[in-house]
């Protein structure tokens, strides 16, 4: 199947089209939301949230005896927000730390909503099928009325987070200047915690709960690469979130036996990988650049330092020496002083090398140039 | 009780003893969430040693995901140094990126490939007796309590032969480097422990429900105690017992073993949260409420010592509005200050008493000076009854 009939499938293919826009959504707010969990060091509440959802998705089942992803979606939102609050408190009563609260909480929801789910199994109740869908995730298992769902939730927030703007940005640089300011920080705080905890519920479905708060992380890690600005890296992680999603799901639906979610994870994990190597301002490639150039720069001024030095003895500035006697000096390489000569820095005849006027000049003020930008 | 009950709560013990005792020390060292990266990263390791050997009980599986949990933590790592992102970012991107090829090497090969994701998340206890191993015709046990014990004899004998080391490291990072004890050597031994437990458990227990064995009786253990041994001996205590009335109750609702071990151990943090005696959420809210009523009583002090020479401003009636405070407040301050001899009150006007004065004094030397096991001693010496 090549690009144009894929294309063309997806406009006409019900599932596939369903599919598509689904998880494109999904990563759109994960991007967005997951933006705010990064930011806030708070990276792996996602992981934690969407493994204490389950037994919220168990317990909807028991009550209610159907399959109805609404209500499954509110179980799960609700246990969700008690493990939040639950981690919450670990943290700030006792001396446990918030990762031993993370991984608590995490381990005992989950442990919980396993024993539910194989209790519910071995109930005689036919629709018990497609909750453990929701462990590995299914997105074939996707509706219309899931994808309406993800989009209306997506238009709330996204209207919360505007108007709440100023006030999140904040927050989340500066919390107790936002509490001196009078901003009720508890308000704010639990408002975009419970927005982050909505948008792991929705993607339980389509990836799952153990791939879930990668989902939420990775565009928003490989958005943060690219900006220094809040509203750029909100936007760029939905961009980066939903193109996972879509292409995730080209790759997975063009072959056999291969389920979305691990897919759509590993496309997310393909952009922060991208990301932290080519981004111009932090990628490690363009880093290792300016180390580089650094390191030469700085082993340029030493050497023609050194120069200065000698020069400085001689009565006459452009008195030639041998270039060995640079030999026992670390800074010196054969390119470094072919640069000074393309400089005009000093002129080499033979091994022998001479200091220019300009070179004299400039080695002179190396020094103060660099404590004069310290004075200022 | 049946042989096989017995073997696997004999197994359960093991996993849980064998967990409890490299948890401690990563709960302790903050970083109990690497233990949830290792156990879900081990997944592409298994995977790729089945593929290799064709036998699950191979013993190339264990070191092959033994292997992959070791490279999690030095892919954290090295994310984690380049300074793009925090730590906790690093550990959420790697382990679902590797469990994520996991999955898909399971799937792509699912038709020749006897290996259940469920399974490896979940497992199975109850059909870990059927497993057994043969050794020259003789059954000698089930497989996994050979594994897992192994195991918890090496963990066992490297605990005794370092405690001292690991005690060491785990509280002071610095000292330990300066009297020549590699930091790096300890972290690692401690993660390659970790790994190889989370491993040998993962197909008793399953890989979550490692995570809960390893955190919660250590995380329970340390609301109780602050004595490394009895931390360590408490937890081994709340993770067998646990792993015992778990599997009673998973008798009992005939549902997953796993899946109530760790309910079990779930209800008992929840309970020695609320209850413990110092650290528990109840005693911490009592003493946050002391202390509260005890600062207020240390500035209505102040209050009084400011304004000696100025009777109306120790009017009873005028203390109520001028400190702000609501009459209930008012009133228990009141009463505390009097029934510690801090103050006398006649004809409705406060007078500091000699005690009160001193108090007064010692507390604002505390604060300036501010040394925190102070206050404590000094409200012992002072008070006669507690706010």
């Amino acid at each position: 199947m090549n690009l144009q009939e894929y294309i063309e499938l997806v406009f006409t293919d019900y599932t596939l089209r369903t599919i598509t826009l689904g998880t494109a959504v999904l990563g759109a707010i994960c991007g967005m939301l997951g933006s705010f969990a990064v930011l806030r060091k708070q990276s792996l509440l996602g992981d934690a949230i969407s493994h204490a959802a389950l037994p919220g998705i168990a317990i909807a089942f028991l009550i209610i005896g159907t399959k109805n992803s609404s209500i499954f979606l509110l179980g799960a939102l609700i246990s969700g927000l008690i493990g939040t609050f639950w981690i919450r408190g670990i943290t700030k009563n006792t001396h446990l730390k918030s990762d031993t609260a993370l991984g608590l909480i995490l381990s005992l929801f989950f442990g919980f909503g396993m024993l539910l789910l194989t209790y519910i199994q071995k109930m005689p109740n036919a629709n018990q099928a497609g909750l453990e869908s929701y462990l590995f995730g299914q997105a074939a298992t996707l509706l219309e009325s899931d994808v309406w769902l993800m989009v209306i939730v997506t238009s709330i927030s996204l209207v919360i987070l505007l108007l709440f703007w100023k006030e999140l940005k904040i927050l989340l640089f500066d919390a107790d200047y936002t509490k001196t300011l009078g901003f009720n920080t508890r308000f704010l705080d639990i408002l975009i915690t419970s927005f982050i905890v909505i948008a792991i519920v929705l993607g339980l479905q389509t990836v799952g709960v153990v791939l879930m708060s990668a989902m939420l992380l990775a565009p928003a890690a490989a958005a943060r690469q690219w900006t220094n600005s809040l509203s750029i890296m909100v936007i760029l992680a939905a961009i980066f979130g939903a193109l996972s999603g879509v292409v995730g799901t080209a790759i997975s639906a063009s072959h056999n036996n291969l389920s979305t979610g691990p897919v759509i994870v590993l496309v997310a994990g393909v952009f922060v990988l991208f990301s932290f190597i080519f981004s111009p301002g932090r990628g490690l490639l363009f880093r290792e650049i300016r180390f580089r150039k650094n390191r030469n720069d700085l082993q340029l001024h030493k050497t023609l330092s050194f120069m200065y030095n000698i020069a400085k003895t001689h009565e006459d500035i452009a008195h030639p020496h041998t270039i060995k006697i640079l030999n026992n000096f670390q800074g010196f390489t054969r390119k470094s002083l072919q640069k000074l000569e393309d400089k005009d820095y000093v002129t080499i005849q033979g091994n022998m090398w001479s200091m220019t006027k300009s070179g004299y000049h400039t080695a002179a003020n190396l020094y103060d140039q660099l404590t004069k930008e310290n004075n200022e | 009780m049946s042989n096989a009950q017995i073997e696997i709560q004999l197994i359960a013990s093991l996993v849980a003893i064998a967990c409890a005792i490299p948890g401690t020390f990563l709960v302790l060292r903050k970083m109990a969430l690497i233990t949830d990266a290792i156990s879900h990263s081990i997944l592409p390791g298994i995977v790729i040693g089945f593929f290799i050997t064709h036998d699950l009980s191979s013993p190339l599986l264990i070191i092959m995901a033994a292997a992959s949990g070791v490279l999690t933590v030095v892919l954290v790592e090295f994310i984690q140094k380049t300074g793009l992102v925090k730590e906790d970012t690093a550990i959420g991107l790697v382990f679902p990126a590797l469990f994520s090829i996991g999955i898909i090497l399971i799937a792509k090969n699912a038709n020749d490939v006897h290996l259940d994701i469920d399974a490896v998340l979940l497992g199975e206890l109850a059909f870990a007796p059927f497993d057994r191993l043969i050794l020259g015709g003789m059954d000698i046990g089930p497989k996994s309590l050979w594994i897992i014990g192994t195991i918890l004899l090496i963990t066992l004998g490297l605990l005794v032969t370092f405690f001292k080391e690991l005690k060491v490291s785990t509280f002071d990072a610095g000292l330990a480097s300066a009297l020549g004890l590699s930091p790096v050597v300890m972290h690692y031994g401690l993660m390659t422990v970790s790994s190889i437990t989370t491993v040998g458990a993962f197909d008793a227990v399953g890989a979550i429900l490692v995570i809960a064995l390893m955190i919660a009786p250590a995380a329970t253990a340390y609301l109780l105690t602050n004595d490394l041994k009895k931390m360590l001996l408490l937890a081994i205590l709340f993770g067998v017992g646990s792993a015992i009335s778990g599997y009673w109750v998973a008798h009992g609702l005939d549902a997953s073993i796993s899946g109530s071990m760790t309910t079990v151990l779930g209800l008992l943090f929840l309970l020695v949260y609320l209850f413990a005696p110092n650290k528990g959420l109840f005693s911490v809210l009592y003493r946050q409420k002391r202390q509260r009523i005890e600062v207020s009583l240390l500035t209505f002090l102040l209050h009084l010592g400011n304004h000696s020479d100025d009777e109306t401003e120790r009017h009873v009636k005028h203390l109520n509005e001028h400190i702000n405070w609501q009459k209930v407040k008012a009133r228990s301050v009141l009463d505390l200050a009097l029934k510690n001899n801090m103050i006398i009150i006649d004809n409705d006007i406060v007078f500091l008493t000699q005690k009160g004065k001193i108090f007064t004094s010692e507390a604002i030397d505390y604060i300036i000076t501010n040394k925190n096991s102070e206050i404590e001693n000094m409200k012992d010496r002072f008070f006669l009854f507690r706010g």
